[in-house]
Parts: C-alpha cells; sequence; structure tokens
C-alpha cells in the first residue's frame, strides 16, 4: 500500500526531475523563470486537463518539452511573439469566448500571472533564462510557510497504531493529510472506558500524539504520568475529569505543550501556578474549579 | 487479469444477473464509462466475499477515518482529509430562517434617519426587477431602522439594541456585512445556503462534513437539527428535511433531527415488552438479510441501511445522556437563563448544541423561524430577539469559558437580506421589508475566524455591496477551509460530475476573515 503512494508521489517528482535536468538551474544554480514562475502557473491552471493524467486535445503542459510540442492543433508558442502564441491568446480571451482557457467556468489566470507567461513568452520562451533576467516580473505570492513537522511520519506504524486502537477502545486520528502533523487521541465514542491504565499502554506511540482530547474520560492523576511522557504534545483537554493540582505536576516534561483545558476539574491555584510555567502554553481554561487566578490568554 | 478491452464484458458478471437487463455495456456511451461501472462491479464482488469484508466495509462508512484506514484509503487512490490541520472540530450554525433584515442587525446606516419616507433613488435599485410582492407598489419610500445602534468592545462593532446580550461578544465575532445571493424566494434561498444549491436534492454543508471527515462520536450522529418554539408565528415557511438531506450522499451522512420533549429521536425507544437483548436479536436477524441483499446486488444503500440500524442501536443510550440535563451546574442556568429548561425553545437548543459539541458532534444546526417580516420589522423583530438574543450569548460565552470556542466555529445567520424600502404602509415605528438578495448579514466566531472583525461593505442603503462581496460559496468554501478541507477537493461523482459543495462556479476562500 505504503509503496503505491510512494509511486505515486514519485512519478510526478521524476517528471519535474526531468525538467529539473534541463531546465531546472543555470550553469551557476540560480533558477530559471521557467521552473521558479512559469511552471507553478501551468500546473496551478492547465495541467488538471493538460498533463500526465488528461491530454485534452493533445496538449501537455506539464513538462517544458511538451510545452514546446505543443498540441493536435499545433505548436502553442511563439517564441518573443506573444501576439502569435494560442496560449497567450487563449488565456486572455473574454470569459464567454468559447475558446477560453481555463475552461467550463474553471477561474482564470491572475492578472500577474497572464503577465508572467506574456513576460516569458516575449523574451524568447527560454527554458534557461535565470529568474534575474526578468526584473519587472510581478513578484512571487509570498509563500504560506510550510507547516512545520510536529511528530514524527506515522504512517510506518500504521499496523500498531489500529491494533491500539482495536484494543484500548480509542481512537487515534491522523491530524491532517500531512503524514507528520501527528494523531489525534480521540476517546469521545466512550470516555467512560478511557482510564490511567489505558494510557499507559499508548506509550508506543507516545512520540506521535500531538493532541489528546481527554474530557470526560475516567482518567486521574497517575494517567497524567503517562501523559507527561508524549513529548509531541501540544493540547490536552481534561475537561470534568478527577485530576487535582497534584497530578499536574507530572506535565513539567510537556515543553511543547500549547493548549490545557481543566474545566470542570478538580484543581485549584497552585496546579494553575504549576502548570504556568510551562515553556510553551499559550491557552489555559479552569472554568468550574476552585482555582481563582485569571484565565490564560494568548498575548498574556 | 486481461486488460479491460480484452475481456468478455459479461465473463465477470455473477450468475444471477447476467445478462438478464441491458447494461452499461450494452449502451451507446463513452468507453471510460463502461470501464468504472466494471470496476464498480469487481469491487462489489469484492466485498461481497465473506463477513469480515463485510463488516468492515459497512463499518467503515459510519466510523471516522482512523490512521490505518486513511492509509488504506490513500492506497485506493481516495484522499486523506482533512487536507491540512483544521481550526474547527466541529461547528455550530444558528439558522435565522425567514431572513432577519440587515438593516435592523448588523448593517448600521444612519444616514437613513434623514431620508424618512424619501423614495429610493433610481440609481440605487438599478432597474433591479423586485418580486411580485412589491413590484405593483406605487412608491418604494425609505425606511430607517427605528431602533438604535451603539459601539461595543474593543472592536467597536456596532450593535443594535435589539441585541443587548450579543453586544457582550462583539469582540468574538466576525460580522460579515457583503453576503449576497441570487435567490430572491425562500425556498430556493435556504436551500442555496444550507446545501449549495437552490434546486432540491443536493447534500448540505453538514452531509459534505460527515461523508468528508467521517464522525468523532460513533454513538451519535455526526450531524444533527433542531428547530425551535417561535416567539411569534407569523409568516412561516416549512422547513423539511431536504435542508438537511444527504442528497446523492450515502444516507448515513443526513442528519437526525432531535425533537423537543421526552422522545428526541423518534421510534429510537423499544416498544413496550420488548428487552434490550430482543432489540439486538432482531436488529442482527434484519443486518442477517441485509448483507445477504448488499451480496446478491452489490447496493451500497443496503451498507447504508446496516450502519444505521446500528447507529440507531446507539443511539438508545447515547441520546438520553446527552438530553439529561441534570449534569448542568447552576452556572449553566444563570448564563442561558430559564428559558433554556424547557424543552424546544431556542435556548434549550443552543445549550443542547453547547452539549452536542462536547460530545463530539461535528456539525448541528438550530432553525429559528418566522424572520420574514414583510410586515410589522419592530415589532416582530423584538419578539425575536428577545428569544433569541440571550441564549445566542450565552452559547458563544459558554464555549470560550470552558476553552471550546476555539476549535468550535459558530456561525449566525438567514437566507438573504431585507429591503431598505418599506413594504405596505410606512410609520415611523411600523414598517415592512421585503425580500433582497444583493446583501445580508451574518456573522462567525471562534474557530480560527478573526475576532471583533466587520467584514465587507454596502452603500448608504444597505442596497448594493461596495466592498468585498462574499457570494454563499464563498462563505461554503470558507467553513470547509477552517475544517481542513479544500473545497475543491471534496467531491463526489454524481451525473457525471464531481459534485461539490461550492458547485461548479469559481469560490474563494474569505481570507480577510480568517485569524
Amino acid at each position: 500500500m505504503i509503496s503505491r503512494v510512494a509511486t505515486g508521489f514519485s512519478l510526478r517528482r521524476k517528471l519535474y526531475l526531468v525538467v529539473s535536468l534541463v531546465a531546472g538551474a543555470t550553469a551557476w544554480g540560480e533558477p530559471t523563470f521557467f521552473q521558479a514562475r512559469v511552471a507553478p502557473i501551468l500546473d496551478r491552471n492547465c495541467t488538471v486537463c493538460h498533463g500526465e493524467e488528461k491530454q485534452k486535445s493533445g496538449l501537455r503542459l506539464d513538462t517544458y518539452e511538451f510545452l514546446q510540442r505543443g498540441g493536435e492543433g499545433g505548436k502553442i508558442v511563439a517564441p518573443g511573439k506573444v501576439g502569435e502564441s494560442e496560449l497567450y491568446r487563449r488565456i486572455t480571451l473574454p470569459g464567454d469566448d468559447e475558446d477560453v482557457m481555463p475552461s467550463d467556468g474553471k477561474p482564470r489566470l491572475t492578472a500577474n500571472e497572464v503577465k508572467i507567461l506574456e513576460l516569458w513568452i516575449a523574451s524568447g520562451a527560454s527554458p534557461t533564462a535565470p529568474v534575474s533576467a526578468f526584473p519587472n516580473a510581478p513578484a512571487p505570492l509570498t509563500p504560506k510557510p510550510a507547516a512545520l513537522p510536529l511528530a514524527p511520519d506515522w504512517r510506518p506504524r500504521a499496523q500498531e497504531i489500529a491494533a491500539l486502537e482495536a484494543a484500548l477502545n480509542v481512537r487515534l486520528a491522523p491530524r491532517s493529510a500531512l503524514p507528520r502533523d501527528g494523531l489525534v487521541l480521540r476517546t469521545v465514542s466512550a470516555p467512560a472506558r478511557c482510564d490511567d491504565a489505558t494510557l499507559s499502554r499508548l506509550a508506543s506511540v507516545a512520540e506521535l500524539i500531538v493532541d489528546a482530547e481527554l474530557a470526560r474520560t475516567k482518567v486521574t492523576d497517575a494517567g497524567l504520568k503517562s501523559v507527561a511522557s508524549w513529548p509531541n504534545l501540544r493540547t490536552l483537554d481534561l475537561s470534568r475529569t478527577a485530576v487535582t493540582s497534584d497530578g499536574l505536576s507530572a506535565l513539567q516534561s510537556l515543553d511543547k505543550l500549547e493548549t490545557l483545558n481543566l474545566t470542570g476539574t478538580l484543581v485549584d491555584d497552585t496546579g494553575v501556578a504549576r502548570v504556568r510555567t510551562l515553556p510553551k502554553l499559550r491557552r489555559l481554561w479552569f472554568f468550574g474549579t476552585r482555582a481563582q487566578s485569571p484565565d490564560c490568554d494568548p498575548g498574556k | 487479469m486481461l486488460p479491460y478491452d480484452q475481456r468478455d464484458p459479461h465473463a465477470h458478471l455473477c450468475s444471477d444477473h447476467a445478462r438478464e437487463h441491458p447494461t452499461v455495456w450494452d449502451l451507446p456511451v463513452a468507453e471510460s464509462l463502461k470501464r468504472e461501472w466494471l470496476e464498480l462491479e469487481t469491487r462489489r464482488h469484492f466485498f461481497g466475499r465473506g463477513a469480515k469484508a463485510l463488516a468492515w466495509a459497512g463499518l467503515a462508512t459510519i466510523l471516522g477515518k482512523s490512521a490505518p484506514q486513511m492509509l488504506a484509503n490513500a492506497a485506493s487512490g481516495t484522499e486523506i482529509r482533512p487536507h491540512f490541520a483544521p481550526k474547527a472540530k466541529r461547528a455550530i450554525y444558528l439558522f435565522m430562517a425567514g431572513a432577519p433584515s440587515q438593516l435592523e442587525t448588523w448593517d448600521y446606516k444612519p444616514g437613513l434617519a434623514a431620508l424618512f419616507d424619501k423614495d429610493l433613488p433610481e440609481s440605487v435599485r438599478g432597474g433591479q426587477v423586485l418580486t411580485g410582492m412589491t413590484a405593483s407598489q406605487p412608491r418604494l419610500p425609505i425606511a430607517p431602522s427605528m431602533f438604535k445602534f451603539q459601539q461595543h468592545g474593543k472592536a467597536g462593532h456596532w450593535v443594535s439594541e435589539l441585541f443587548p446580550w450579543t453586544a457582550k461578544i462583539a469582540d468574538e465575532i466576525a460580522v460579515i456585512k457583503s453576503l449576497h445571493t441570487e435567490a430572491i424566494n425562500h425556498e430556493p434561498a435556504i436551500l442555496q445556503i444550507t446545501t449549495g444549491n437552490m434546486f432540491p436534492g443536493r447534500p448540505s454543508i453538514g452531509s459534505w462534513l460527515s461523508y468528508g471527515l467521517g464522525a468523532m462520536n460513533e454513538e451519535l450522529p455526526t450531524f444533527v437539527v433542531m428547530t425551535s418554539k417561535m416567539p411569534v408565528v407569523k409568516n412561516v415557511q416549512a422547513l423539511s428535511n431536504r435542508l438537511w438531506s444527504a442528497g446523492f450522499l450515502s444516507p448515513e451522512h443526513a442528519a437526525v433531527a432531535l425533537r423537543a420533549g421526552h422522545d428526541p429521536v423518534l421510534y429510537l425507544n423499544n416498544p413496550k415488552g420488548l428487552n434490550s437483548d430482543a432489540r439486538r436479536a432482531m436488529i442482527d436477524g434484519v443486518n442477517a438479510l441485509n448483507r445477504q441483499l448488499f451480496e446478491r446486488v452489490g447496493d451500497p444503500e443496503t451498507n447504508a441501511r446496516i450502519a444505521q440500524y446500528e447507529m440507531a442501536f446507539r443511539m438508545q443510550t447515547s441520546v438520553p445522556e446527552l438530553t439529561n440535563l441534570s449534569d448542568e451546574p447552576a452556572s449553566t442556568w444563570d448564563l442561558y437563563g430559564p428559558k433554556a429548561k424547557e424543552p424546544g425553545t431556542f435556548a434549550y437548543n443552543c445549550l443542547m448544541a453547547r452539549r452536542m459539541a462536547e460530545r463530539g458532534v461535528r456539525f448541528s444546526q438550530v432553525f429559528l423561524r418566522s424572520w420574514d417580516t414583510h410586515s410589522d420589522v419592530p415589532g416582530r423583530l423584538a419578539a425575536l430577539c428577545e428569544d433569541s438574543d440571550r441564549p445566542t450569548y450565552a452559547l458563544v460565552a459558554d464555549l470560550k469559558r470552558r476553552g471550546m470556542l476555539d476549535d468550535t466555529l459558530v456561525i449566525w445567520g438567514g437566507e438573504f437580506g431585507r429591503t431598505v424600502y418599506s413594504q405596505g404602509g410606512l410609520k415611523r415605528d411600523l414598517y415592512g421589508r421585503d425580500h433582497h438578495p444583493r446583501c445580508f448579514s451574518m456573522w462567525m466566531a471562534g474557530a480560527g475566524v478573526k475576532p471583533g472583525l466587520a467584514f465587507g461593505e454596502t452603500d448608504d442603503f444597505s442596497y448594493n455591496i461596495v466592498k468585498d462581496p462574499v457570494h454563499i460559496r464563498d462563505l461554503h468554501a470558507t467553513i470547509l477551509h477552517l475544517f481542513g478541507i479544500d473545497h475543491s477537493r471534496l467531491t463526489f461523482k454524481f451525473q457525471g460530475l464531481d459534485q461539490k459543495l461550492t458547485g461548479v462556479l469559481p469560490a474563494k476562500i474569505i481570507d480577510g476573515i480568517l485569524a
């Protein structure tokens, strides 16, 4: 199963690799304009229909070579001649023209994207011209910072995870499609069946758990000793459990913990003071406890 | 295995339905469609083998996706969801059916006071065709809001005096004043905002979330709907289950409608004289028959039926626990007010929504009707807000103090806006407002929404949008985004299309309201 996923990825990677060997970098290692600016636009807007999987009108736009080759209607880029390039004509037609691309009401290219293609074609549609040759190109969008890995890849442990879920009546759900986004420990289907013993049996996946939903479970102070050994834990919900201030002492090791919910527990100000010193803690709730101190909000 | 095109198109069929009737193979349709059907047929066979495979198939549709399942999905080409880390684990949608007037609630237009009873300028209306309800009026006289507005919170939201309680959470909510829709009548409009399409038969938001993300709590439905008792009953539109149906998705993604009173889910309790063991035996028997049917016919609906019997059995325990409010502390009643003790009130439903959020119900929708103020805007809005303002505030405040607002999205709004001109007569304190699709206001709070924000602007008449228009499909794309879903990738193949909540027209995420 894993190998099939990997193959799917690597096929794409291989295509990029071909591109990068031919057109990826200039002799000095500077990225080419085509690779850095043009290919991503084609990838975003065109390759759904003109790519590896579909080749409408016999056209592919997922590599420089395919782009050069054109489709059934012939070449689509005339180097140096924007006005004679079919690619440019299609993306600049009015939205109701039946030849307009992308077709079928799919989102149009942005003005900046059109401009980048125009500049590239005008300058000769080179596969090797460096980014620095296009000082007038619109600035690239600042990419969102890549999500930091929160935990090791869970995928190699899938069988183990499945066995634990079955044995312990809990769920270990991936937080997202990113394999290093960690697992959510979910107990809400049967909170009464999750207790200190359950937590002690999760040691083998300790570093994978980033979010522990333990609200309304039978977890007590003793169970927090297990929780304390989950080094990548960011979010911990202990609402309406029987944990006390004493138990919270164990949590000192959770140096990545950002969010802690103690609503309706038996903690008091002593316990709150103990967890307030956690280095990364940004959010702390203890509504419905004996603690009096003000809630912790971000920035405070 | 031979390639498809070299195989006998009928060789794979079971003996019991081979050549019984024309199949896709006999029709002049695209080769790709035939292949798809063949693959489905092969898969039916796979699942038809052995009880173990079957049980897995049945369960997989109702359980949320766990790690090994996701891996299996990934291997079979189904993607892992959420696509990216979500802000919202769950959402509560307070639906004000009938369309509340934006002019009295969230779109403050002080300039209108000086224009009382003046005609709406033709330049503002821009030749818009009006509904049959006001098209024949000789005049379109401007009706300023008779309710006063004040700024509240650090954010300085202008909040109507109709919302003295909601004003206290002004810094928690993001008001969007620039929603718009194409629909000018209730049924298409409410369908569009609940399902993304004016035509009935599409899955609602909660159904898409259930399909996309699975269940968090396997003992309760993932999508629950509650309708509320109305403080005034006038111009009330019927709510039907097509607003919360699963459409073309498997039926277990439809909402369970929770009723007020002793029997929250109809026919859930065992009939008199039937104990739990007997019920269990009966369900096992029915399921065995259904499995046989599935093996023979291979219709996925049969599996959905099995799953629903199992869910109903589990709900016999989980629903009474959910609706038993005896464990609520006094602070709950202080917050929500005394009406929350009366089943079926909006206050009660808000409290239930919080209890469901605690128990992992992913999407709950609370409907309050009667906002269709063609006449007597002041009197009816006063009654509706009096009934709903405090519980609305209480819900948000309660989620916040319990640490749940961080990952619970709260949405408030109706299906369209109302006209600046009066329908019928016009007095300062008595006027009506017709339907207005060109702009309306909603708010969202929690789960990754920027708190204390006002987004979008309308013109001086709250008639046309002048800044940051938000279409309903943009709202939907944004809700899915907060759940970690790329709206363009949450699809289901039906009628030859990769169907989406956001439809085929481009939808954009409302970046401006994201924290």
